[in-house]
């Protein structure tokens, strides 16, 4: 013990120390870190004997080649402490991560809201009209991202009480081939399994694999691609191509996400593309405005009413196109912005090329002039994309003042 | 002025010059075997960096595009496996603090436990095992109701599992006993792993597995693949080596500044070159020739290097020769972790830190998601705010004189709050100005980098200095035993680190990010755990106040330490001089 002290009493005051710091200002000695060599004396001497029982001052004393007090009691209590740390650990996790299949939230003006789907792996129709079937609980609302994710899901029939989702109801439901709504539903419809407000002013979702659901109805036992020989004029016009009807106003908000079209028919008083309208179209190739009246009969043929014309890209009548309404649709071949068209999101075109000599879309086309777009369109940031342009990228070109190319003009027959 | 600075350099190089080969005294570190540090350590840094692009999880590119396995299988399989998780960690410990030297019989032991494990894991991922349950029971129903997952693939997830633990176990066990004494106890994994870690680098790029079209037989299979990589190791070994390079407290920091801190430049221009070559193929970062051949030719270069430079970089512990060494039992190790006050403040300002846990990687949304960066741009970017952190970072030796352990990390843990609370306010009220939302948060982004680098090395080492004390307190370094305050965190941590990852799932995230694309989703995604996060480091700072291990104290322990050495190698040599005598 006597040692010890010497040793602290070494370390903290030897003389030759005491006069070096009495010599140095006040500031350098509080900032002053201990040299390690200065500890040579402490080292030295610690005896040989203490080696593993030394304590130094302020910390604990160590404790090598000794038994532990109360041992068996210690033990006892860690083993019960890890167990029950342990269990618990398992318990919330496993509850945090199992899901039941449908999960519904009571709403205060009665009915219930389906919150999540969570598909035990087998289901692939749903009907959403009672909570558990119960006919006291109407399902009345279905919440967004409700289905997400989902991979199993073909169809979903929407009972009549439904009154209230989004186009983010179904989102990335990848298998999802049709939507049909009840008939007596008051607030939704759906035309051949693609859904829409009941007054059809509104698109709110076209299922992400529809075109299964055109092939199961045509007939067509696979997918076909443009470099298959089975691949004809027929087949695009019946799978691939959308006439989006009359009524419509607006296209919702992811309404065409990830949708395998080549061709969309959009009718002249279109006002509003949502945000991610036509998200990850990577084939849409062909956008086109029409009037008058068109269907396309099984045998591939369009018919089409007397008042009918079309014209290439989007309407007159567009007001607004949403933030990444057409992201990542690298195929569009021409490009119109029509003169009604007060607002753009941002990276309202973005990746719609990829690099200088891959790019369709060589330029925007814009009818208004360029003082009259800057001055009067509000536009969000990196509205018209950018394309990979040696080791930075580039915006797209845009042409102001341009007047709509016609069909011929941009090397496409016309339907009629 | 100037004469004197021109002395001062000349003083500097000849001291160099003199002391190449042998170090000067009271220090351990030849100027030579800085520069071995600079090359060896660069290029560990940087292949153990280049395989962070491979990981069995969500945020993997491969994973995300290729792979596509839904997010709460991760966590569902973290579940399955972690029960008898715990049981293989206790063994684990044992070995790890106790070098590999065990009794022979202690050994036997663990060798038929480990070989078992191996045998029962194949068993359960070849046979089909799931058809001794009634298939039509709660039981089956109840796993095929996880997503990805189904009864019969669960007990292959199991199996893998097993299997892994089993074959880490034997080879921790065979590679300690026939490396650590010729490499030590850091680096000899490199040896040991180096070759196989190469073989899976290339597999993972060019196993199809991806193109398995049913997602339950894609999660199982690639769960199994991921393990086989994860056998081998690579990690930082030669950082940690260097981490004890010297018993001088001085001297150590000393080489984490420069010659380590210097050697991170290889990874930093590795984080300009490789996304912009990302950026150059096909498809971007969605293109598997980043698997196939970036990753591998990168890795197989960096790691070849490590090994060349390895052998010449030295761990200098002050420590009694093996043969003398303390042995370790079971609940020495237990005890002797849970007696350190210095290990419960660590493990209470880590469990507040867990708040942020399965938060996306918010950088990462900021350059793809808010700027649409990739490329050469998004290169420069991530490496202008990860190299604002490397000035401040010289300065290191300067902090630790000035300021007290206590008084930097509670700094560190404010500035974090007040760097996030600005991001989250600029995104808030700036949700639709892109650009200029994402200006301020870049702008945060690197002043919060700029207070992070010094904090984190003193923390670290701080870690290194707990270890000595440790090992004054127990005669080892039980760092491997130390695991178990993540036992007592665990049930917390595990729940806490699920609470983000269900937000992003009701907020419509999922494995493609297509989401992020979503103003409000997006804004929701980031800022929500971001908030959580903020809270974290306001409570973090609270345990910091208790802290008073201080260099004196550490200075005292290392004389101990080194005064341990010095009589159990001379009662080692005695020993010897006997024997010989006594023939």
């Amino acid at each position: 013990m006597a040692e010890k002290k010497e040793a602290e009493r070494i370390l903290s005051d030897p003389p030759e120390e005491k006069e070096k710091r009495a010599k140095k200002p006040e500031k350098k000695k509080k900032s002053a870190m201990a040299d390690p060599r200065d500890y040579e004396d402490y080292k030295n001497s610690i005896p040989e004997d203490e080696i593993w029982t030394w304590q130094i001052e302020g910390l604990q004393a160590p404790h090598v080649h000794k038994e532990y007090h109360n041992a068996a009691l210690k033990k006892f209590i860690v083993v019960i402490v890890l167990l029950v740390s342990i269990g618990l650990a398992i318990y919330f996790s496993v509850r945090a991560v199992h899901n039941v299949t449908y999960k519904y939230q009571d709403m205060p003006e009665g009915g219930v809201m389906l919150v999540k789907f969570s598909n035990p792996g087998d289901i692939t129709e749903v009907t959403l009209d009672f909570a558990d079937g119960d006919e006291n609980r109407p399902i009345t609302a279905l919440r967004e991202y409700a289905f997400n994710c989902d991979e199993k899901i073909t169809e979903v029939t929407i009972g009549r009480d439904v009154t209230s989702l989004d186009g983010k109801t179904f989102y990335t439901c990848n298998a999802l081939k049709a939507i049909h709504v009840d008939p007596d539903n008051p607030a939704y419809c759906d035309l051949d399994g693609v859904l829409f407000t009941k007054d059809l002013t509104e698109l709110i979702c076209y299922p992400i694999d529809h075109d299964q659901y055109l092939r199961d109805k045509y007939g067509y036992d696979r997918q076909y691609w443009p470099e298959n020989a089975e691949y004809d004029a027929k087949y695009e016009m019946l799978i691939n191509t959308y006439v989006v009807p009359p009524e419509v106003k607006v296209v919702g908000k992811l309404a065409f996400n990830y949708a395998e079209l080549f061709n969309v028919y959009l009718p002249e008083g279109l006002e509003r593309i949502e945000t991610l309208g036509f998200f990850r179209n990577w084939h849409l190739a062909d956008l086109r405005t029409y009037t008058g009246e068109v269907t396309f009969e099984p045998e591939g043929k369009a018919k089409t009413s007397k008042d009918f014309t079309e014209k290439p890209s989007l309407p007159d009548s567009l007001t607004f196109i949403g933030s990444d309404a057409f992201n990542s649709a690298i195929c569009i071949n021409y490009l119109y912005i029509p003169a009604n068209v007060q607002e753009i999101g941002h990276h309202a075109f973005w990746g719609m090329a990829e690099n200088e000599d891959d790019r369709l879309v060589k330029e925007i086309y814009i009818a208004r002039s360029e003082e009259d777009f800057k001055k009067n369109v509000k536009t969000g940031d990196q509205w018209m994309g950018q394309y990979d342009h040696g080791l930075f990228p580039k915006n797209t070109d845009v042409v102001y003042g341009q007047t709509r190319k016609t069909l011929e003009e941009i090397g496409k027959a016309a339907t009629k | 002025m100037a004469g004197d600075r021109m002395a001062k350099l000349k003083g500097f190089a000849g001291n160099i010059r003199e002391h190449w080969n042998t170090p000067e005294e009271g220090r351990y570190v030849p100027y030579k075997e800085y520069l071995d540090i600079f090359v060896g350590v660069g290029s560990n840094y940087a292949g153990s960096k280049t395989l962070e692009y491979i990981g069995f999880g969500a945020w993997c590119y491969l994973m995300m595009y290729h792979y596509k396995l839904p997010l709460l299988t991760y966590s569902v399989i973290g579940i399955i496996n972690m029960p008898l998780g715990y049981i293989w960690t206790l063994i684990w410990w044992y070995v790890c603090d106790n070098l590999g030297f065990l009794a022979k019989k202690t050994e036997r032991t663990l060798y038929i436990i480990y070989c078992s494990m191996i045998a029962v894991g194949l068993a359960l991922i070849i046979a089909p095992v799931s058809l001794l349950f009634d298939q039509s029971g709660g039981f089956v129903t109840y796993l095929n109701s996880f997503e990805g997952i189904s009864c019969a693939s669960a007990f292959k997830i199991l199996g893998t599992h097993i299997l892994y633990n089993g074959w880490v176990g034997a080879r921790n066990i065979f590679w300690r006993k026939h490396l650590l004494p010729k490499y030590g106890r850091y680096k000899y994994g490199l040896y040991c792993d180096y070759l196989p870690k190469c073989i899976m680098v290339i597999l993972i790029g060019w196993l199809p597995l991806y193109n398995i079209p049913d997602v339950v037989t894609r999660v199982w299979a690639s769960n199994l693949l991921f393990a086989c990589y994860n056998v081998f190791g690579f990690g930082n070994n030669l950082e940690t080596c260097t981490q004890n390079i010297s018993p001088n407290s001085r001297e150590r920091i000393l080489v984490r500044t420069y010659p380590i801190k210097l050697s991170h430049l290889a990874q930093s221009i590795l984080a300009i070159i490789l996304p912009a070559i990302i950026g150059m193929l096909k498809g971007d970062w969605q293109s598997i020739n980043i698997f196939r051949y970036v990753i591998p030719i990168t890795f197989i270069t960096f790691a070849t290097l490590t090994m060349i430079f390895a052998g010449r970089i030295k761990e200098r512990i002050p420590q009694p020769p093996l043969e003398r060494k303390v042995s370790i039992g079971f609940w020495d190790g237990m005890f002797g972790v849970m007696g350190n006050k210095y290990r419960w403040v660590i493990t209470i300002v880590r469990l507040l830190d867990s708040l942020g846990n399965g938060m996306l990687a918010f950088t990462t949304i900021l350059y793809l998601y808010t700027f649409r960066l990739s490329g050469l741009t998004y290169s420069l970017l991530v490496a202008l705010v990860s190299f604002a952190g490397t000035p401040p970072d010289f300065f290191t030796p300067y902090f630790m004189k000035r300021f007290s352990f206590r008084q930097v990390m509670i700094f560190f843990q404010l500035s974090r709050a007040v760097g996030f609370s600005v991001i989250v306010a600029a995104l808030y009220f700036f949700r639709d100005r892109l650009v200029l939302s994402g200006i301020i948060c870049v702008v945060m982004l690197i002043l919060m980098e700029m207070c992070k680098t010094v904090p984190v090395s003193i923390e670290h080492d701080m870690d290194v200095r707990i270890n000595d004390y440790q090992m004054y307190l127990s005669g080892e370094r039980l760092e491997s035993f130390s695991g178990v305050f993540g036992w007592f965190t665990g049930p917390i941590t595990s729940f806490v680190g699920l609470i983000i990852p269900l937000l992003l799932l009701q907020y419509g995230f999922n494995s493609n990010w297509d989401v992020l694309y979503i103003d409000e989703s997006r804004v929701n995604i980031i800022i929500v755990p971001i908030i959580i996060d903020i809270i974290g480091y306001l409570l973090m700072t609270i345990p910091y106040f208790f802290w008073d291990y201080d260099d004196d104290k550490q200075n005292k322990v290392m004389a101990v330490l080194k005064r341990r050495e010095e009589v159990t190698t001379a009662q080692a040599e005695s020993r010897v001089k006997e024997e010989i005598a006594n023939g």
